[in-house]
């Protein structure tokens, strides 16, 4: 138009650049740093660093992919730390007690499961807050994981199929890296393709209103909070075979912060409403190129959690500004 | 003669293509009420937001008692005296009178405190100057809603306001309480204040302003003193032409009492300790019965009740000749039946969902192919959803949240047209809808009693009871009067029985 102002023309002309920086903000972002850490070192580069960047992040990306409904129904799941630890003990109890692999391994998931059910139930049904409700959870948790595994470390070395999930490589890739990328397309699978993935977005952007459209939104709720909690207890059966041992405090203050930095950094509202796995996992690889990067540099541990923090807290900016 | 008070020069808006605002100009006097009205989308709202400093406009100024303006700067315009009451409330409800009043700029001492005695002097002043009573120090949530927007009248005064803009002030009174808010508008008017009252309401215009200014596709097409104007003329103007005739000709549709004969929804007796008593009524196939009433008698709750989203204590419920107990709201649409709530935003719409997705909220089992959504059934009975309503713009990939407020309650409706319900139950389908929307929704509500729905609507409007309705039933207090075929009564009839027992 001819009438526009050349301020209301600037105007425009900024709106629009963040209209198409906003979105892929994040990808920008990752490459961005990748051309930085590969110029400032080459050996950020090679495929040994890149497949350690990956496999860095498996056990984030797995509880990151599995708790995106959550925060896409508008809640939040701060137990998966302890919920970890707890899985990582049910598996090992498991094995020791002789049972077959497959069965333990669905005895430690059913474990994170059932605690994330009991949790959303709580929440779904009794109507509290999902973050009390998960902090008390991860207080629970992490008690009852204490009294089941001491403060021992429970050595796994004599079970090798249990030790190859986190150990294990097919063709010179972590076998835990494709129990990774299973359960990623998986959760991608169910959000864009099956009516739960529209059904959570619903709940999140209005709960009353799916309710008041025949929705069994509570049922709904407990499920994923119990989706959730299975994310946790198999990332923790895959770092107890990673490192062959369980021990009752894997899972320490701050995992929560990781996993809920990476699903806000993907663009799921913290609020609630429209969410996405796939961009949950940029959120993981950008948090896990960043970890990465900083330590081939050699950044000490105390200045990483600084600049960690102010990262997300300027791509959360970014990406706030684009929307 | 007097200066005016506020005076929008050839106020232009352009967004990319569209263009919001054309060359349009409005004028406020002392002591004038100016109906500014026109449909949704007509550029009420941009002109409104270029008043308030909320939007800058492309083209054109605007001129404050003589002097000229910044634009697109809130706080001056505040400063200057141009306040403005949104049909939402902006109050904080669990704060008290006072404090709303004068959140986020209490006068304070030397120190830094809130000056506590010097604040409640001034409110008390402005009270008394007005002629309003309010007690300073309840709760602003446990007010009614008409006494809220009392006090987002006196938070605009207390600002020393000259300028009042009143988006929709009457969206959510009942009847007895939009003629209070009118002795209000009244009182300041006498003081010299200059009010804008926008509202799709014409008895309200004609009621309580001077002079209306009547918008359209973003021009202002008309601009009148109240006296030298008539209804019909402004509907005219509003809608234009075509939509004139249609909304003229709906009110001579044949009307169908009892529909079929075949009885869908029977109550029988519904208690609801202390929300209604004894309700007994029977919802035929092919008609249209409407509920109406006061707010606050207890209609929306008895709609939730037969909707299964709350219980009856009790009475029983027959869909068919059955008798049901519905736990939930899943179960009545089992039973095909849906249910359009008042508030579309609270309770309706998934507004950052797409409209596809809102049209197909109701019905999502019926998308499925094993355990996948099929997008592509989904979006194809959404786009012949969207062609049949003319929901605009016909995008199903949008935002519901970009849409009009017509389009939006229309993408509502769809949602259960989508499931070609057997009895269709809606509380107040227009509010906040203009005229082409309401003359479009009543003609759905038609055809879909034309198919043999049985349709159910509540609505306080009187003149929309007497244009869909086929049986009409008064609710006062919890209580369900005659229903009676709608040929057989009249507005007076119907003012007298709601205002049987409310006195």
């Amino acid at each position: 138009m001819s009438t526009e102002s050349p301020v209301a023309q600037g105007h425009t002309r900024r709106a629009r650049l963040f209209r198409v920086l906003g979105p892929n903000a994040l990808p920008i972002a990752i490459l961005v740093l990748g051309v930085i850490f590969a110029v400032a070192q080459p050996a950020f580069l090679t495929a040994d660093n890149l497949i350690g960047i990956v496999r860095q992040v498996v056990l984030i990306g797995i509880m990151a992919s599995c708790t995106t409904f959550v925060i896409m129904t508008g809640g939040v799941d701060l137990s998966v730390g302890p919920v970890l630890a707890f899985g990582g003990l049910v598996a090992f109890f498991c094995l020791n007690a002789g049972w077959p692999l497959a069965l333990v391994i669905f005895a430690g998931t059913t474990s994170g499961f059932a605690v994330g059910l009991i949790s959303g139930a709580v929440i779904a049904f009794a109507g509290l807050p999902p973050i009390i409700v998960t902090l008390a959870a991860l207080s629970i948790v992490r008690g009852a994981a204490l009294t089941i595994g001491g403060t021992d470390q429970h050595l796994i070395n004599s079970w090798p199929d249990y030790t190859f999930i986190g150990s294990g490589m097919i063709f010179g890739v972590p076998f835990s890296i494709f129990i990774f990328a299973v359960v990623a397309l998986v959760m991608i699978f169910i959000q864009k393709r099956t009516p739960l993935g529209l059904l959570v977005a619903a709940i999140g952007d209005n709960e009353r209103a799916a309710y008041l459209s025949g929705h069994r939104t509570r049922l709904t709720k407990m499920l994923v909070y119990g989706i959730s909690g299975f994310g946790a207890a198999l990332a923790g059966i895959i770092q107890t075979a990673q490192v062959h041992t369980a021990i009752a405090i894997y899972g320490p203050f701050g995992t929560e912060l990781d996993v809920i930095a990476a699903v806000v950094l993907g663009g799921t509202s913290i609020m609630g409403g429209r969410g996405s796995v796939a961009r949950t996992l940029l959120g993981v690889f950008f948090l896990g190129i960043v970890n990465d990067g900083m330590n081939i540099l050699n950044v000490s541990v105390d200045i990483q959690l600084i600049a960690k923090g102010i990262i997300i807290a300027c791509a959360l900016g970014l990406a706030a500004r684009g929307n | 003669m007097d200066r005016p008070l506020i005076r929008g020069i050839d106020l232009t808006k352009v967004y990319g293509d569209l263009v919001a605002l054309n060359t349009a100009n409005l004028t406020v006097m002392p002591g004038e009420v100016r109906a500014l009205i026109g449909s949704n989308g007509a550029g009420k709202s941009t002109l409104i937001k270029i008043l308030t400093g909320a939007v800058t406009p492309t083209l054109g100024k605007v001129e404050i008692e003589g002097e000229y303006a910044p634009l697109g700067d809130p706080r001056e315009m505040i400063r200057r005296g141009v306040a403005c009451i949104y049909q939402h409330s902006n109050l904080a409800p669990a704060m008290s009178v006072l404090d709303n009043i004068y959140l986020g700029r209490q006068p304070t001492s030397h120190l830094g405190l809130v000056a506590v005695k010097r604040q409640r002097q001034a409110a008390r002043a402005l009270l008394d100057r007005h002629g309003i009573t309010l007690d300073l120090d309840v709760a602003v949530g446990s007010l009614s809603t008409v006494k809220q927007k009392e006090v987002e009248i006196l938070k605009a005064l207390a600002l020393e306001a000259r300028v009042i803009l009143m988006d929709e002030p009457t969206g959510w009174l009942s009847a007895s309480e939009v003629g209070k808010l009118h002795a209000t508008i009244r009182a300041l008017k006498d003081r010299g204040v200059g009010i804008v009252y926008i509202s799709h309401m014409l008895d309200e215009i004609f009621a309580v302003c001077d002079t209306v200014t009547v918008m359209r596709d973003g021009k202002v097409i008309a601009e009148s003193a109240v006296v030298d104007i008539d209804r019909p003329r402004v509907v005219h103007l509003m809608v234009g032409e075509k939509l004139a005739r249609e909304s003229e000709q709906a009110g001579q549709h044949k009307r169908r009492p009892r529909g079929t004969g075949e009885v869908r929804l029977g109550a029988r007796r519904l208690s609801k300790h202390g929300v209604f008593t004894d309700v007994s009524f029977d919802l035929y196939a092919g008609e249209i019965l409407c509920i109406t009433g006061l707010i606050g008698s207890k209609r929306t709750e008895l709609l939730r009740t037969l909707f299964g989203a709350d219980r009856f204590d009790a009475g029983t419920l027959e869909i068919e000749g059955k008798r049901v107990s519905l736990s939930s709201p899943r179960g009545a649409i089992a039973h095909g039946m849906g249910f359009l709530p008042e508030d579309r935003h609270r309770e309706g719409l998934m507004l950052d969902l797409s409209t596809n997705e809102n049209l197909a909220m109701a019905t999502l089992s019926r998308f499925r192919s094993g355990i996948l959504l099929s997008a592509r059934r989904l979006s194809k009975s959404a786009r012949l959803m969207i062609e049949a309503l003319s929901i605009q713009p016909p995008d199903g990939n949008r935002a519901v949240r970009l849409l009009s407020g017509g389009n939006q309650q229309k993408t509502l409706l769809g949602k259960w047209l989508t499931l070609s319900p057997r009895i269709i139950i809606l509380d107040e389908p227009t509010v906040g809808v203009d005229v082409g929307a309401k003359a479009e929704i009543y003609a759905i509500l038609r055809k879909e009693r034309d198919r043999g729905a049985a349709v159910l609507v509540v609505s306080s409007d009187l003149e929309e009871v007497l244009t869909v309705a086929d049986r009409i039933a008064v609710m006062v207090s919890g209580r369900l009067g005659d229903v009676r075929d709608a040929e057989a009564t009249d507005i007076n009839a119907l003012v007298r029985e709601i205002g049987s027992q409310a006195a």
